[in-house]
């Protein structure tokens, strides 16, 4: 037991215990499949990397650099929901609890799961470094230039790893702290890697050297981009203006190109990469900081504030329980004449209507009741192009619920043992949910039907319909809140709050409003829910 | 009223059979359904309350098979099951309206019903707490209120006194006899006293076989002469283990006290009145020798 190799045979069994228990779920499959789209979005030139009107010509380093952005700019972002659930797991399955009875410290546990997060990622970068050789290799067959390996996976391995073992340990860390724990975390996840990148991108113009640029560059998105640039700019002084994008599907096509020779590593990109893994370690401590060791008592302190204050008793004892008479009172049930149950939809949509609005905080319905007078009060323009965005952001953590809520709180064999349940329950869950989109966004809903906007008002009918259908379908697909918690922000932020038409599905302005789209994937979405929730049943 | 489970067999992923040829008729009264862990109980009651369907046979309800028209059992079925949730944030009262409106009560009779099951279960007073700070016992209460919201005639009951201290398990007991009447009742739960108390009919199944299906009364005759108690040096109890079937085994002064299941009698044992876990153990036994005579 006092081996030197005890810490470390115990890390790497942790490590791979965790890793193999998420590798051998049927979701991981879907997170397999992921990095092999990823790859294909590349081969397919769905993913342009764009320097004003240049290209570079698909060689080995131009391949690299492309499929080592796509790794570390999108894995950063989806990566994160998709490993940030392990602490989480230790403690449903209960097996935290025998852990945390272990002489294990919080930073050796902290340490052993933000490890194994970036074993899962570390996974899906292999498959895209595997998929950046195997897309050379076609374009070789095909005439192209040839496969040379450095080029080609030392910028995913090497930005990828970096990049992503950031996002390892912040996964852990949001897992520590009870409110980034739950959906809060989640939506401020997206912000935190926006604001990330953001910070990154203001350096690319700037002198490739810059020591503040490689200090911010957490993607390694601006060394790339920077050193492309000063190519560019040295093979078009004239014609090149700058600037530079990165997307995918984008409308923008290069009617030039060059041959872009590869990254010239630096002592300061590595410095700047050792930079990034040690702000991962910083983070992982910070996370044994806040590790709670599976205790109770230290769970969740503002459920205990709460409980205090309505003077609840956290667990009521045996003792106190058993001395309560279990059938003292001789009560006599009525009988109930077994007619045919008529059936009670509205009464059932009422009671998913308070289920869903239970369990916030009073300034939570403050809020909302602000956003509904400010949608309603202040001038029409600002309303819809900028308060109905927040408006229907803040309800997001209760449309997550939908779908999801029988699985989480093993509610599913009282209800669906119910006559009738389904569709009725599912679909009142989804009225549910417009009421709650309806309510929320009722301050610009009742200006526009006094305005009688018809065409602003059936648009803003069709997002009612279709933000609850989107919630409902993805967590009855998924069983999880966090795939509508992380595809509506991504959603919201790109197509909403940018007004880019046919993304737009808040109908922000009149250009960018589609209803009839929206209204006809809302038709989609609830059958699609149906069809799955009805054949997860029979396969039960 | 009858339930009717005809041949059924279940299959799950990975060739697992948890239930095989499984046929059973259940009238009015309380069935305990008696099995080791992993024996299949579990499996048969999500069948019986229409969570899962069988891989074969079928279960007909008055008639009706279930598989094709579950509404015509579920309107008046009520299930425990062995692991359920509530929702944390709200109370009692709230969780059973919630439960009454998907269950199809109407306001009226799910206020009046309510209110009689909290008093029921006595959780009248507590009743307007949020159930995340219930004890396991209450929230075990609320899932018998719940079972018990549309008065059903068929009852099932998943390990239902799991999570109860023994005070609770008496009364959950005297409730579940006062509930009988005419309604059927299934018990399931692998603690013998549980049925020993409750149950006017014992099935006991093993390995997703029915193994008996009689009254408390049968099972006990047929160990009839086959119980003996008998005193040993503690130093020979591991070799009396390996000679005989055993069913308890008492540490006392004198040495051991066990109690032998069987034809073959060890020489000073003395025959004593069986009891049902007795009769449990020792059917048990005979089905796992006639099934690796089988083998």
């Amino acid at each position: 037991m006092n081996s030197p190799s005890f810490p470390v045979r115990v890390l790497y069994q942790m490590v791979r215990a965790d890793f193999l228990e998420r590798t051998r779920r049927y979701s991981f499959l879907l997170t397999l499949g992921l990095s092999l789209w990823l790859g294909y979005t590349v081969y397919a030139g769905q993913v342009n990397l764009l320097l004003g009107q240049y290209k570079g010509q698909p060689n080995s380093a131009w391949t690299g650099c492309v499929i080592g952005l796509v790794a570390t700019v999108w894995l950063s972002l989806i990566g994160f929901y998709i490993v940030k659930n392990s602490i989480q797991r230790d403690r449903e399955t209960g097996v935290g609890q025998i852990l945390a009875t272990t002489p294990m410290s919080r930073l050796f546990y902290t340490l052993a799961k933000a490890l194994s997060n970036l074993a899962v990622l570390a996974l899906m970068i292999f498959i895209l470094a595997a998929a950046a050789i195997l897309i050379q290799f076609l374009l070789q067959l095909h005439g192209g230039y040839p496969v040379r390996i450095l080029p080609l996976i030392a910028p995913v391995l090497v930005f990828g790893l970096c990049a992503l073992s950031v996002t390892a340990a912040l996964a852990i860390l949001f897992e520590t702290l009870p409110i980034l724990r739950t959906g809060v975390g989640n939506i401020l996840y997206f912000f935190l890697w926006i604001a990330l990148l953001a910070t990154s991108v203001t350096h690319i113009e700037h002198s490739s050297s810059s020591a503040a640029m490689h200090l911010t560059d957490f993607t390694g998105l601006t060394t790339i981009m920077s050193q492309m640039q000063s190519q560019v700019r040295a093979l078009d002084p004239v014609g090149y203006q700058g600037g530079s994008s990165f997307s995918v599907g984008g409308l923008t096509r290069a009617n030039k190109t060059f041959v872009w020779n590869g990254i010239q590593w630096s002592p300061a990109i590595f410095l700047s990469r050792a930079f990034w893994i040690a702000l991962a370690l910083s983070l992982t401590s910070l996370a044994a900081l806040f590790f709670d060791r599976f205790d109770p008592a230290r769970s969740s302190i503002t459920a205990q504030i709460r409980a205090r204050r309505k003077n609840i008793q956290p667990q009521i004892s045996h003792a106190e329980t058993a001395s309560i008479p279990f059938h003292q009172s001789h009560t006599r049930l009525t009988p109930l004449r077994h007619t045919a149950s008529r059936s009670r939809f509205l009464a059932l949509i009422q009671a998913e209507f308070r289920l869903m609005a239970r369990g916030h905080s009073w300034w939570w319905y403050l809020v909302a009741a602000g956003l509904i007078a400010g949608t309603l009060f202040a001038p029409l323009q600002d309303s819809r192009g900028g308060l109905i965005l927040v408006a229907w952001l803040w309800p997001a953590l209760l449309w997550s619920q939908m779908g999801t809520r029988e699985a989480r709180f093993s509610t599913g064999p009282l209800i669906f043992s119910a006559p009738r349940a389904f569709p009725r329950q599912l679909l009142a869950v989804w009225a549910a949910g417009v009421a709650v989109t309806a309510l929320t966004g009722s301050g610009l809903g009742l200006r526009l039907l006094i305005l009688q906007d018809w065409p602003a008002l059936t648009a803003w009918a069709s997002a009612a319909l279709f933000i609850p259908a989107l919630a409902l379908t993805l967590g009855v697909l998924t069983q999880s809140r966090k795939p509508f918690e992380a595809l509506y922000i991504a959603w919201w932020y790109v197509g909403p709050l940018h007004h880019l038409p046919r993304l737009d599905f808040m109908a922000t302005t009149s250009q960018s409003a589609t209803p009839g789209i929206y209204a006809t994937a809302t038709l989609a979405l609830i059958l699609t829910a149906c069809l799955w929730h009805l054949t997860r049943r029979r396969l039960a | 009223m009858n339930l009717s489970i005809q041949q059924v067999g279940k299959t799950y992923r990975g060739n697992h059979r948890a239930l095989q040829d499984f046929t059973l008729d259940l009238q009015p009264g309380i069935l305990g359904l008696l099995g080791p862990n992993g024996a299949g109980k579990s499996t048969l009651m999500t069948i019986l309350a229409t969570i899962t369907r069988p891989t074969t046979g079928r279960v007909l309800w008055n008639g009706a098979d279930i598989a094709k028209t579950p509404d015509t059992l579920r309107s008046v079925l009520g299930y425990l099951p062995q692991n359920f949730g509530v929702y944390p944030h709200l109370n009692a009262i709230e969780f059973l309206e919630y439960l009454a409106a998907v269950k199809g009560l109407d306001g009226p009779t799910a206020r009046r019903r309510i209110a009689e099951l909290l008093d029921l279960v006595n959780l009248t007073e507590s009743a307007k707490r949020p159930l995340g700070g219930y004890s396991g016992g209450m929230k075990q209460r609320v899932g018998i209120a719940q079972a018990l919201l549309n008065d059903p005639q068929l009852l099932i009951v998943d390990e239902p006194t799991a999570g109860l201290d023994p005070e609770e398990r008496v009364r959950f007991r005297n409730l579940l006899s006062d509930l009988s009447g005419e309604r059927i009742v299934l018990l399931s739960t692998h603690i013998v006293s549980d049925i020993e108390a409750t149950a006017t009919d014992i099935a006991i199944i093993s390995a997703g076989h029915l193994v008996a299906h009689a009254t408390p009364e049968a099972l006990l005759q047929q160990v009839e002469g086959k119980v003996r108690e008998w005193v040993v040096p503690s130093t020979e109890l591991n070799s009396a283990k390996q000679q005989y079937l055993i069913s308890s085994t008492t540490r006392r002064s004198d040495g051991v006290h066990i109690r032998v299941l069987g034809d073959r009698a060890p020489a000073g044992a003395e025959l004593v009145s069986p009891n049902l876990e007795d009769a449990y153990l020792y059917a048990l036994s005979q089905h796992r020798q006639s099934a690796g005579a089988t083998a």
